[in-house]
């Protein structure tokens, strides 16, 4: 490739200083964080009362968010992993936007569940007196190993940037540059460097398919391993994860819309990107639907008198609107906009993915709490306030705040590394001539 | 004029006050005070006084009472000591060698306790008349169950008739009744007998029973136990599932299937990263 | 005078003293004594008493006082007793709601105000069938769902057969309140509104005593009483005699005026688990509410709680 096209693609892609959206944008998610942080502060010293859990609603938003984040990170193993090993091309430039939604939608999973616990000063207790017979334990693994594993996709493909990026002195500071150097100033762009890289990259995106399926997996088991109504069910594990999947592309979609927006990258994130990604969005959501039907078709329909109270109360009882705009906000409405050629364009689709991710949130919630609030026995001997769930705003501070948090990484990585891998494209459009 | 009037108001008001006051303060609530001997197998004597009150239209046992017991009469000679009720509104008095010139006197006894009056309680006595009993408890072959029920005329043993006992097996928090019969009563011999009547009553681990004849609560004689230990219970071996491997077994129990899948899975998965960090770390030798 | 027939227990160790007395040897184990007895190790100081026959004897201190064992290490309060295993029957046609096992055992563990362990449910199974009164405990069931969650064995089952919970390890994950059917677990949300001399006390497992922020809460059968061959609180409590306790090994219950062989008392009265189906194994035994000494009455807070459930 000539030097001038290879030298565009690099100033092109090369990570740009905050323009004023930019400065807004962290300024908003740093202001929500430190409300958040403010809550949590109420919540270290008073306990979690300040929470509306109480005993029957015992695990409200924090863990939903859990579940949440989690899912969401199940995006760095479809786009990153399955899509390489498939030799798929078109995915390269959305490859680190996915794992990057991943490796900080992990570390904000572990984080909130921190915040979930009573008495979270006892983690180490986790370690020091762990029983392997509990769920709990088991996602603590996976967790970390996934953690892992998602920072090696991230660092691997990296490498070839950061000669780029050193070499392009003039953008990136001297503080910047030191840090470059630090994380890959040996890559030399040799033969065997090459070879090694790719044989590692192989190697982890056939490892994290497995350990992703793994962690919604036990996530999933957190709550399919109790009796309860609604949780009770063998479907889980499948459930969680195509859902996972599906809010995961959703993620991609909006990510993939913003940066294209805001980075001026409509040559390397193109329609054709929008279009296909789409489809894969379709496909999961049609997946999704089919579980979801699953999971609630059956019950209903030998409405076992555990499950009746739940599966009404989802239906058309207090739960339905929120259990019908999850549904439709997560399924139906993105599969109506996008299987229309139309609907695969950029805006709509990121209007879609933005629904997708909405949506889902809204479903996690839908899937921790009401069961909750139906147990076996009739809720007796506690204050009406216990019968009931919204959260407070204690909750809802920390909540928002795990999320501007997440994207709060999502954004400082942007502006720090290159966020479309630029040795990639190159390659990639050198093979193409 | 108009301040004369308020001036009468007022002090009426203020008498009015202060004599409620005091009368609510005169008015300490009554402490309802119960004694009873124990005889624990014809060894052990002791006292027991429970205290009681009627708060807020029940009767709740009264704590940090003090009491003091006596023998025969209430003077300070025959003092037998003192004691504090605790929270369930009971204190115990063991019988001490100062009692001994009383109660080697005659077979008829007194005994009472005094508590003291405090802010809220006014002091109370209680009385009760003692005859020496003993109760014994034998056995036979074919688990029959004899108890003898004596009391002290003179300086004789003479059998005590007509008198309910309970024949029991000691177990935890009560005694079973070793038949269906409620309560059996002495004859004109004193003696009343019960017949063993279980089939495969789990004793201790050698098989072990406690037998348990008492009187309980009799106005003449007080509490009285006697207890004898027999073979006629089976073995009870109990082993539970404590040291065996489970799912909820603690830390470090978990079955084996579990340990092997867990270990080996997270082995590999590491080993795999462990690999990839030496990648690395080869990379950086080949571009240094 | 009425006396507590169950403090008799508190009391002397008579198998013991009568060998101690007897044979002039006071520390070898009795092997016919029970467990209770077994665990106090004489002071040495000795106290002069009058017997029975006007004799004056000596007798070691540490047996006298009303049993008061030394505290338990958080090692031994996690094995429990071995050779037991405890038991309880609940009779629910004695029971009318009175709530005084509720009061007790919320005084005896000085539980945060509203933090109920025990719950006496309104039920009703089915539209046709009769309205009851169901007091319930936890379970202590043989194969626990809440032991089997516990990412940091806060909660364990001991090899009597009790479940407890260790709130100096539990780090309120609150995965173990999830996974009981049976809804007999509450959470200490914020700091526990107890006098300060209670949240001083030093934390035992067995007692329960004091509740401590951040950390979950259930009923433990009364270890410590148990401990001490004394019945739980709620049992003592009950006026219509509701709850029968005792170990099973022993097969027989009581409630502290009537004792019951075991065995006996569920055949003839068709004792039942509740959530039998579920496979937990619970130790607590219902009797159905046949005969009942009362009718049902409802108050209003119990006829908003009241649902149809199903019994097992």
């Amino acid at each position: 490739m000539d030097i001038p096209a290879r030298q565009k693609i690099i100033d092109d892609l090369l990570p740009k200083k905050f323009g004023t959206k930019g400065r807004v944008w962290v300024a908003v998610l740093l202001v929500i964080c430190i409300i958040g942080m403010v809550a949590y502060a109420r919540q270290l010293s008073s306990g979690l009362v300040v929470t509306s859990m109480r005993d029957y609603a015992s695990w409200g938003i924090y863990i939903s968010n859990f579940v949440f984040f989690v899912a969401i990170s199940l995006v760095g193993s479809l786009i990153t992993a399955v899509l390489r090993l498939v030799n798929v091309k078109w995915s390269t430039p959305l490859t680190r936007i996915a794992e990057i939604i991943a490796v900080s939608a992990i570390t904000f999973a572990a984080i909130i569940i921190v915040v979930d616990m009573g008495r979270p000063e006892r983690f180490y207790n986790l370690f020091l007196y762990g029983r392997l017979q509990s769920p709990i334990i088991w996602d603590v693994i996976v967790i970390t190993t996934y953690f892992f594993i998602s920072l090696l996709l991230l660092y691997f493909p990296l490498l070839p940037d950061f000669k780029i990026m050193i070499e392009s002195r003039k953008v990136a500071g001297k503080f910047l540059n030191k840090i470059y150097s630090f994380l890959g100033s040996f890559w030399k762009n040799t033969p065997k460097q090459i070879k090694i890289s790719r044989r590692s990259i192989r190697l982890l995106s056939i490892t994290i398919i497995p350990v992703a399926f793994a962690i919604h997996t036990v996530t999933s088991w957190l709550f399919a391993t109790t009796y309860r109504p609604g949780w009770d069910s063998t479907n889980f594990g499948a459930y969680f994860i195509s859902g996972a999947f599906l809010v995961g592309a959703g993620a991609v979609l909006v990510a993939m819309y913003i940066f294209r927006d805001v980075y001026h990258l409509e040559k390397y994130i193109t329609i054709n990107h929008f279009d296909r990604m789409s489809k894969i969005v379709v496909l999961l959501a049609l997946v999704y639907l089919y579980f979801n039907v699953n999971e609630f078709l059956v019950p209903a329909f030998k409405m076992k008198k555990t499950d009746a109270d739940h599966l009404l109360g989802l239906f058309t009882g207090e739960y339905s609107t929120i259990f019908w705009f999850a549904i439709s906000a997560s399924m139906f409405l993105p599969i109506l906009i996008l299987i229309n050629r139309k609907g695969r364009k950029p805006f709509p689709a990121f209007i879609a993915g933005s629904l997708v991710v909405v949506g889902s949130w809204f479903k996690r919630y839908l899937i921790v709490t009401p069961t909750l609030l139906h147990p076996f026995l009739p809720m007796t001997d506690v204050p009406e306030s216990y019968k009931h769930y919204f959260p407070s705003w204690e909750e809802w501070a920390i909540a928002m705040g795990s999320l501007a948090g997440m994207l709060l990484i999502i954004t400082i990585f942007a502006r720090l590394f290159p966020i479309i891998p630029i040795q990639e494209t190159i390659s990639e459009k050198e093979n193409e001539v | 004029m108009k301040y004369k009037f308020t001036y009468y108001a007022l002090t009426i008001a203020f008498t009015l006050l202060t004599s409620g006051i005091c009368l609510a303060q005169a008015e300490k609530n009554k402490l309802i005070l119960g004694l009873g001997y124990f005889n624990d197998n014809n060894q052990i004597q002791y006292l027991k006084a429970g205290t009681k009150a009627k708060i807020n239209g029940r009767f709740t046992p009264v704590g940090l009472i003090h009491l003091s017991f006596y023998i025969s009469s209430e003077s300070p000679s025959h003092l037998l000591g003192k004691a504090t009720t605790d929270d369930k509104g009971q204190a115990v008095l063991m019988m001490p060698p100062s009692a001994k010139d009383e109660w080697d006197k005659s077979p008829k006894q007194t005994f009472l306790v005094v508590s003291d009056s405090s802010d809220l309680y006014n002091g109370t006595t209680t009385s009760i008349d003692l005859t020496k009993a003993r109760i014994k408890i034998d056995t036979t072959e074919d688990k029959k169950i004899v108890v003898t029920l004596l009391e002290q005329k003179d300086s004789a043993w003479v059998p005590v008739p007509k008198v309910d006992l309970k024949i029991a097996i000691k177990r935890l928090g009560g005694d079973l009744n070793v038949s269906e019969t409620p309560t059996y009563t002495t004859d004109s011999l004193g003696i009343a007998e019960a017949e063993y009547k279980y089939v495969n009553l789990p004793g201790d681990s050698a098989g072990n029973l406690i037998l348990i004849a008492s009187v309980e609560d009799n106005d003449v004689y007080g509490n009285l136990t006697s207890e004898k230990t027999v073979p006629w219970g089976t073995d009870s071996k109990y082993i539970s599932k404590y040291n065996s491997r489970s799912l909820f077994a603690r830390r470090g129990w978990s079955p084996i299937w579990l340990e092997w899948m867990a270990y080996s899975i997270t082995a590999g998965v590491w080993l795999i990263l462990f690999y990839l960090f030496v990648q690395i770390r080869k990379l950086r030798k080949l571009g240094a | 005078m009425k006396s507590d027939d169950t403090s008799r227990r508190d009391f002397l160790l008579t198998g013991l003293l009568t060998g101690a007395t007897l044979t002039g040897c006071s520390n070898g184990p009795n092997p016919f004594e029970d467990k209770v007895t077994a665990m106090i190790k004489p002071s040495g100081k000795m106290v002069k008493l009058l017997s029975v026959d006007g004799e004056v004897i000596e007798v070691d201190e540490a047996f006298l006082k009303p049993v008061d064992l030394p505290p338990v290490s958080n090692i031994e309060a996690r094995k429990g007793i071995p050779g037991k295993k405890f038991v309880m029957v609940i009779d629910l046609s004695r029971c009318k709601s009175v709530k005084a096992c509720q009061s007790a055992c919320n005084h005896a563990h000085d539980l945060n105000p509203g933090d109920n362990w025990i719950k006496v449910y309104a039920m009703q199974d089915a539209e046709h069938t009769a309205p009851y009164w169901e007091p319930s405990t936890c379970m202590h069931c043989d194969e626990p769902p809440c032991v089997k969650v516990c990412p940091v064995d806060a909660t364990f089952k001991r090899e009597d057969g009790i479940v407890l919970i260790d709130s100096d390890r539990c780090i309120g994950c609150r995965f173990c309140m999830a996974a009981c059917p049976y809804s007999t677990r509450v959470f200490n949300w914020g700091e526990p509104e107890i006098p300060k001399e209670v949240a001083a006390k030093p934390y035992s497992c067995e007692t329960s005593i004091p509740q401590k922020k951040g950390t979950v809460g259930k009923c433990d059968f009364c270890a410590d009483m148990t401990r001490k061959g004394e019945l739980p609180h709620c049992v003592s409590a009950c006026p219509n005699g509701v709850f029968f306790f005792g170990d099973m090994v022993e097969d027989t219950v009581t409630n502290g005026a009537e004792t019951f062989r075991f065995s006996d008392l569920i055949r003839d009265k068709a004792g039942y688990r509740m959530m039998e189906d579920l496979g937990t194994k619970p130790s607590v035994y219902y009797l159905p509410p046949v005969n009942r000494n009362f009718p049902f009455e409802d108050d209003e807070d119990s006829v908003k709680d009241k649902h149809e459930k199903i019994k097992s």
